[in-house]
């Protein structure tokens, strides 16, 4: 810092100074020796940035195009896209891949998911085929012979399934197994592959209910089969998100028709979240499932909204007493949030299958108020949900 | 906008560009980095520049409106009292209804509902715009300091508008004075002589905090656990509230190194806002070293107008619980902050009461054995202070409290490399600050080819390391 009187940007000749010497790409590569300790030219700043910057750019490029499609940036993502395309020709990413390969990271996947559909059909005889066009009838669980039941999905599932898995685990009927993934869903297989981790991972455990939960991180752009990035929640959007539902849907199907899935719908998002088309999202879920009999959708909506239906954190449970239902992000749910759910769906659960041998009656200040109930039918969107 | 993101780069390149050619030209420069400032707080939202310039607006006239007031010896008058006292309601008002209008009907519409009447709470889901309370605070510390006769006259409103809303520290701070920040508007800093290698250091140090260790503790084990705590056993539950306690440390430091690095960069010195907080021997030391602009600004501008320790000794510790109890309502409107200032309150009591009752003892052990105890004891009553801090209500942070002494429950997301990064963190602390000091020296005299190497490939780093995405840092909710 200088003294106000006198003004450091002007030599002698009145030119700033940090501009008074042409610029010397030679002097990129020695040594500097500031007289200032710790210091450097603002002019050498900028290109130190600039450069800096374009060097990480293109070496993170891989990267930052896998964020931009994300979020489907317009001019933004051509750019990205342009810069990526240059990189993977000249293999500058390799720096890059080589540390997400040692980390396990952006696999990516090489599963087909329109292959695997293709196989179960052949391998689905006439019989079953017919059978898949009922509700499964599943065996009334027992303490004896208790159910395998996974529950799955992205971080809202991290609270709810743990309160799922404990309160499953306490009827003395289930056999629980909680499966979340943070940040994921179905809009972003490059990330995280859900129908592939269901048919490596989920089905050869052979749960006999599922209960999923996705739709708060999808509310983002995605890549469709033909590389177009398609901006969220546009109609080449859903199209697409119709598509992988639906994919992801007969992939749930099993081929003895002997797996029932609870397909959960999002619950209404507070404000100041980045969640979008939670209500859109309900939608196709419920219209998709409405064709097909092993998914059964519960609509979780109602039951973490007020009376008309927007979005409330704190709510009453069957006891009469409020509580808080959601984390103060105003996505997750707290644990009584967690509880409410979990108790609301091992009542819908009731209604398919017996379970009548375990210790399914709630307490009152877990449970939702008896007066709650599904909507019978989703509409496509609700104005003002976020 | 965020810092670690190509937008924040793009934008911040523009802004640095402009700023330094522009510097000479004090009026320009000064339209420049308003501009600036309010396009980077309008990417979030246009609509709450309204709010952002309503508070300047209304900032500055009460500012020299009680300027006028005080006599020509700057003595405080009557009217100036009174003007004072006008724009803090104001500046509380406004943060009130931001902050605490949700908060306030519900806890009065639950009350109700517990003896039986029920009520239609007028919920308004507000939305909290980002950084109010850093920016009001901001504007209460500059009316009283004009009242209490610091400023021999106040600024103009360009100057003000430029403190104000100046970028860098806009939405999560530091808590700047006007003191400190004007008379750097009118000196002309020397652009052959900018601190790059302190600023470069500050900025990455920061973003790796951020978006490489507060991540990586959110996801492996803070989220999980805070979430379901029945689900986890007492280890889980042990290195979540460590996890946490490092989680925020990074997230908040992070985010002010970032921002006293880039203000650097532009010639503007702001104060410190971390030493280290962790290796404090007592709360009172843990406080002259976390969040110190915020705990300096309650001190001035809270504990000495009730009275500071200028009273009897009772009334010092009132004072005292009074200002940690008001600072955690000011981080947010949930009992749980209440409970967090309360517990900082008592201890810092408690601390002043056991250190004159054992004035001149002796403990007989050796010194290196106390200063062990009196860290362990500071940093777990603080852990301890965090669960409140973080949970959603205070039922659930007593839930995750009685997790300690359960005796089973899971251990997932415990691993050799958590233990290591929450260790690491905390040892950390306890490097002398010469050590960075003499890297930054040396770094600043590299190539500057090698420079450029070295902010790539650490930038690359960060971002492999880093989840996809960044989460908001924790500081902007408040």
């Amino acid at each position: 810092m200088t003294s106000p009187g006198r003004n450091p940007m002007k030599g002698k000749s009145g030119i700033p100074s940090g501009g008074r010497s042409p610029f010397n790409w030679r002097s990129l590569f020695g040594p500097l020796r500031p007289r200032r300790e710790g210091t450097m030219p603002a002019g050498l700043i900028i290109v130190v940035i600039v450069l800096a910057l374009c060097v990480a750019g293109l070496l993170d490029a891989d990267s930052t195009l896998r964020k931009s499609n994300a979020k489907g940036e317009g001019w933004r993502n051509g750019i990205a896209k342009t810069v990526a395309s240059v990189t993977d020709t000249l293999h500058i990413n390799f720096f890059r891949n080589s540390i997400d390969d040692a980390l396990g990271k952006n696999q990516g996947t090489k599963i087909d998911v329109e292959e695997l559909l293709r196989q179960q059909a052949e391998a689905e005889s006439a019989a079953s085929a017919e059978a898949a066009e009922k509700v499964p009838e599943l065996p009334a669980p027992t303490p004896a012979t208790p159910m395998k039941i996974w529950v799955g999905g992205d971080s809202i599932t991290q609270t709810f399934g743990t309160s799922f898995q404990r309160i499953t685990q306490s009827t003395g009927i289930f056999t629980p197994t909680l499966d979340f993934h943070v940040s994921t869903g179905l809009a972003r297989p490059d990330f995280y592959n859900w129908p592939e981790h269901l048919v490596k991972t989920v089905f050869p455990a052979n749960p006999s209910i599922l209960v999923i939960m996705f739709g708060a991180n999808d509310g983002q752009n995605m890549v469709g089969a033909d590389g177009k990035v398609l901006e969220r929640t546009s109609e080449p959007w859903m199209t697409e998100y119709r598509r992988r539902v639906a994919a992801t849907m007969d992939l749930l199907k099993s081929p003895d028709n002997q797996r029932i899935t609870i397909w959960c719908g999002p619950p209404p998002m507070g404000p100041g979240t980045k969640t979008r088309g939670m209500d859109q999202m309900s939608y196709i879920y419920w219209s998709e499932a409405q064709s097909r009999p092993w998914i059964q959708y519960f609509d979780t909506w109602p039951f973490f909204s007020d009376s008309n239906l927007s979005f409330a954190a704190r709510l009453p449970n069957a006891d009469g007493v409020v509580r808080g239902m959601r984390q103060k992000d105003n996505v997750h749910f707290s644990t009584v949030g967690g509880d409410r759910l979990s108790w609301a769906v091992i009542d819908r659960i009731g209604k398919l299958v017996d379970l009548s041998a375990g210790k399914v009656t709630p307490p009152a200040g877990q449970a939702p108020p008896a007066s709650l109930v599904e909507r019978t039918e989703i509409p496509p969107s609700m104005p003002g949900a976020e | 906008m965020l810092f670690p993101t190509v937008d924040f780069a793009v934008f911040f390149l523009v802004v640095f560009t402009g700023s330094w050619l522009l510097r000479p030209h004090k009026i320009a420069w000064r339209w420049f980095i308003l501009a600036s400032s309010f396009v980077f707080y309008g990417w979030w939202d246009w609509n709450y520049l309204a709010l952002l310039s309503l508070s300047i607006g209304i900032n500055w006239f009460l500012g020299l409106a009680v300027f006028r007031s005080l006599t020509p010896e700057g003595e405080r008058t009557n009217a100036s009292r009174w003007l004072v006292r006008i724009a803090v309601v104001v500046n509380l008002g406004i943060l009130g209804y931001f902050k605490y209008f949700d908060f306030f009907v519900s806890t009065i519409a639950d009350k109700m509902r517990s003896i039986g009447i029920s009520v239609d709470a007028p919920i308004l889901n507000i939305i909290l715009p980002i950084g109010i309370s850093f920016f009001i605070f901001q504007a209460i510390s500059y009316v009283i300091d004009i009242g209490r006769g610091q400023w021999r006259k106040p600024l103009t409103i360009l100057d003000f508008a430029v403190y104000l809303s100046f970028f860098a520290h806009l939405v999560a701070g530091p808590i700047v004075r006007a003191s400190e920040f004007a008379p750097q508007l009118d000196v002309l800093p020397d652009p052959r002589y900018v601190r790059s290698a302190e600023a470069f250091m500050l900025i990455f140090r920061g973003m790796f905090k951020k978006v490489v260790i507060s991540s990586f503790l959110a996801i492996q084990i803070v989220d999980p656990v805070f979430a379901n705590p029945n689900a986890y056993g007492p280890l889980a539950v042990l290195l979540a509230i460590y996890a946490y306690a490092i989680q925020i440390y990074a997230d908040f430091s992070g985010y002010t190194d970032i921002a006293i690095g880039v203000a650097l960069l532009l010639g503007i010195r702001f104060p410190q806002n971390f030493d280290s907080p962790y290796i404090a021997l007592s709360l009172q030391d843990f406080w002259s070293r976390w969040h110190m602009t915020l705990s300096r600004w309650l001190r001035d501008y809270l504990y000495i107008p009730l009275g500071g320790n200028r009273g009897s000794k009772a009334m010092t510790y009132r004072n005292l619980f009074l200002v940690m109890i008001i600072g955690g309502l000011w981080h947010g409107a949930n009992w749980t902050f209440v409970v967090w200032g309360a517990i900082h309150g008592s201890y810092l009591v408690a601390e002043r009461i056991v250190k004159e009752k054992w004035k001149g003892h002796e403990l007989g052990l050796p010194p290196l054995l106390v200063k062990a105890m009196q860290w362990f004891l500071v940093f777990n009553v603080v852990c301890l202070a965090w669960v409140f801090f973080r949970a959603t209500s205070v039922d659930e942070a007593f839930a995750l409290l009685g997790r300690l002494f359960a005796s089973s429950g899971s251990s997932a997301g415990v691993s050799l490399l958590l233990i290591f990064v929450i260790v690491a963190s905390v040892a950390s602390q306890f490097v002398p600050q010469r050590f960075p000091q003499k890297a930054e020296v040396w770094f600043a005299t590299w190539a500057p080819a090698l420079q450029i190497a070295a902010l790539a490939g650490g930038l690359v780093l960060v971002d492999a390391l880093g989840p996809e995405g960044i989460a908001p840092f924790i500081y902007f909710q408040f």
